[in-house]
């Protein structure tokens, strides 16, 4: 079962979410940013070239035109390679653990995976970020050492930034699995 | 942060799964979105704290949403829920001086105004005027359009220039008010006079003390001995350098008399120069900062309290001292003399002559029987001052306030400009616009619309709400629930 729906980021910008359920023991959420709009490409493009210009009509020193060309490309591969992210993915599944993926825009992906067994809980909790204050989903890591303890937050959807409203689905859902979870793992 | 350390997970289901109407007072009318502003918040203590704190927790018994805003302590920093789902948001702003925050009048408009935004806040009530961040909240709270509310807990000068300074501001931020609160009757006087307000919205408040924290227990003193109790900031403020007089002049006259000192400050070393240079290591006793917790223990070690200050304006210790049942002394400075009534405090002038005359009549009185007994006095004081009826007279202002109309822009500047003298009144109207074109970039970056509604934790619609009421209110009521 496969169904998608928009939501919006904590800075107005559109989110597709993108849910899966292949059985009751195990969904995946991905949310999906737009692309790299070619519009944004070409303003930062035609800014740095023309501070370049201008600096060289100032120097006349050709060393900056292609300084500036190299940069651009550079910061473009950059760019794509460690700082954009498309696309964020939650699998989680009741009796294994919970993965997330990110891929970036040159097609990189990142993984991590979190066993059930350190999973204390996921939780929407609030932050201030930068100038806002928003609601971020987080996994609770138990403590090795002490029981009741959390050792670690480790937050999910942390370059797409979704509002409250997608979070409360996303949430509702790991919940329901988590609880699924801990009654198939008392009844043996 | 929103999970407590017990159940993490709990708070927020319950949060998810919006109370029913049912649940919500149905005595009540119209209730309130109420922000507290100050610079002065648990951790840091003192009476602007536990005032803010005691009154929040009175207002949301009676169904109102409030939420604290304050500065970030050290690494207690994001988004606390004190007892009974109290918010309390710590934000990352840089501390200049003596806990109050530095202002620029415009770098925390973005973040008090998602706040704003976020919690529908309707009435902003800032408190303290040392507090630059409540003079911040009030100055963009009135260019967002909010209801403003002040509270003035302190006693100024008019003479010297800090005074002079600090009072011009006060005229700037006070002008254009909603209506300002006062702790005590010589208080309002003080702040109508410094504020050039006009009288009709300024409110008397008192402040409160908790009965049942402040018992007697007259098993814990000594009865051969005489114990004299001075809790207090160790501060010029509070008259230390009288202290450092008036012990050495009792000590030599009464053998049996000891002094026990709670309380730290830069002026405790002239405290220890005396215990030096007379001897009194075993009769004075100082045993640097309390926590509010302890204060009752040392109280009830004492006979007499002694309050030295030289400037207060209510003075919430000497009511403290009295619900123990101690015979207070006290200078006659400021709204003391309104606080207790005549039988059951000595006032004496701030001078070391005075006090001391004032100290040997209540040792006279002591050593003679003639006092009440501390259960007595205890229930005198009891029916006095209570926190509900503080937080019933302030909902009374949030109900006035709340359909009288906030100034529109022009109004402002001219109210800023005929009220504030001809060049401070230019510069702030000057700054007054500036911050509405700043709100304007920042409603153009940010629209209301993307600002994420919070979910209430007190108020009508809490989610905390159902859970306290079924849940009695526990009696340590000073202790900040678990917070993680």
């Amino acid at each position: 079962m496969e169904e998608e729906r928009s939501f919006s980021d904590i800075c107005g910008g559109r989110l597709a979410l993108q849910r899966r359920y292949y059985s009751p023991s195990c969904r995946e959420f991905c949310l999906s940013c737009p692309r790299l709009s070619l519009r944004s490409l070409t303003a930062v493009t035609c800014t740095v070239w023309l501070a370049a210009y201008g600096l060289f009509t100032l120097c006349e020193n050709s060393m900056i035109l292609s300084a500036a060309i190299f940069i651009t490309l550079l910061g473009l591969l950059g760019y794509l390679h460690f700082v954009k992210i498309d696309q964020e993915t939650l699998l989680i599944i009741d009796s294994l653990g919970i993965q997330m993926t990110s891929s970036y825009a040159s097609g990189k992906e990142s993984t991590t995976f979190i066993e059930m067994g350190k999973v204390k809980d996921v939780v929407i909790n609030e932050a201030i970020y930068m100038q806002k204050v928003i609601y971020y989903l987080c996994i609770l890591l138990k403590d090795p050492v002490e029981p009741h303890g959390i050792s670690q937050v480790v937050p999910v959807f942390q370059s797409s930034k979704p509002r409250l409203d997608c979070l409360i689905e996303v949430y509702r859902s790991c919940q329901e699995i988590l609880a699924h979870q801990k009654t198939t793992s008392t009844s043996p | 942060m929103a999970c407590r350390g017990d159940e993490p997970g709990k708070p927020f289901s319950a949060i998810l799964s919006w109370v029913s109407p049912g649940s919500l007072p149905t005595h009540r009318t119209r209730t309130h979105n109420i922000c507290m502003v100050s610079d002065f918040f648990y951790p840091n203590m003192g009476g602007v704290e536990s005032h803010i704190y005691q009154l929040s927790q009175c207002l949301i018994e009676r169904g109102h949403k409030v939420i604290i805003v304050t500065h970030a302590y050290g690494n207690r920093k994001g988004i606390r829920y004190l007892t009974n789902g109290l918010k309390v948001y710590y934000l990352p702003l840089k501390v200049m001086y003596n806990q109050s925050t530095a202002t620029t009048l415009f770098h925390s408009l973005p973040l008090l105004r998602y706040i704003f935004v976020r919690e529908r806040v309707t009435i902003i009530h800032s408190h303290s005027s040392f507090s630059a961040m409540a003079h911040d909240a009030l100055f963009h709270a009135k260019t967002m359009g909010l209801q403003t509310v002040f509270t003035d807990h302190s006693l100024f000068g008019f003479a010297d220039v800090s005074s002079v300074l600090t009072n011009k501001l006060l005229t700037v931020s006070l002008c254009d008010t909603n209506h300002i609160i006062c702790v005590s009757y010589t208080s309002k006087e003080n702040t109508v006079l410094r504020a050039a307000l006009n009288p009709e919205i300024v409110s008397v408040i008192p402040n409160a003390v908790d009965p049942t924290d402040f018992t007697p227990d007259p098993f814990r003193r000594h009865d051969s001995i005489i114990t004299i109790v001075v809790v207090s900031r160790l501060v010029y403020r509070k008259g230390t350098d009288l202290l450092s007089g008036i012990i050495p002049e009792l000590c030599q006259k009464y053998p049996e008399l000891n002094f026990v000192i709670g309380g730290e400050g830069p002026k405790r070393v002239i405290l220890e120069e005396v215990r030096e240079r007379y001897q009194l290591h075993d009769r004075v006793r100082l045993l640097g900062a309390l926590e509010h917790k302890d204060v009752r223990d040392v109280l009830v070690q004492g006979h007499i309290f002694l309050n030295t200050s030289l400037t207060e304006a209510f003075c919430m210790a000497i009511l403290e001292a009295a619900s123990c049942g101690l015979q207070v002394v006290s200078t006659k400075v400021g709204g003391i003399p309104e606080v207790l009534p005549e039988n059951l405090i000595i006032l004496c002038e701030p001078s070391v002559k005075s006090l001391c005359e004032g100290l040997e009549k209540a040792i006279f009185q002591l050593k003679s029987g003639t006092l009440p007994p501390p259960e007595n006095i205890h229930n005198v004081v009891k029916t006095f001052y209570t926190w509900r009826n503080v937080a019933e007279r302030t909902e009374k202002v949030y109900d006035r306030v709340s359909v009288e109309a906030v100034l529109p822009m022009e109004r402002r500047l001219n109210r800023l400009i005929s009220h504030c003298g001809p060049i401070t009144g230019y510069i702030f109207a000057l700054l007054a616009v500036l911050n509405f074109l700043f709100l304007v970039f920042l409603k153009w970056m940010t629209p209301d619309s993307v600002i994420d509604v919070a979910i209430d934790a007190t108020g009508p619609r809490g989610a905390w709400t159902y859970r306290c009421s079924h849940r009695k209110r526990r009696s340590g009521k000073y202790e900040i629930s678990k917070t993680r």
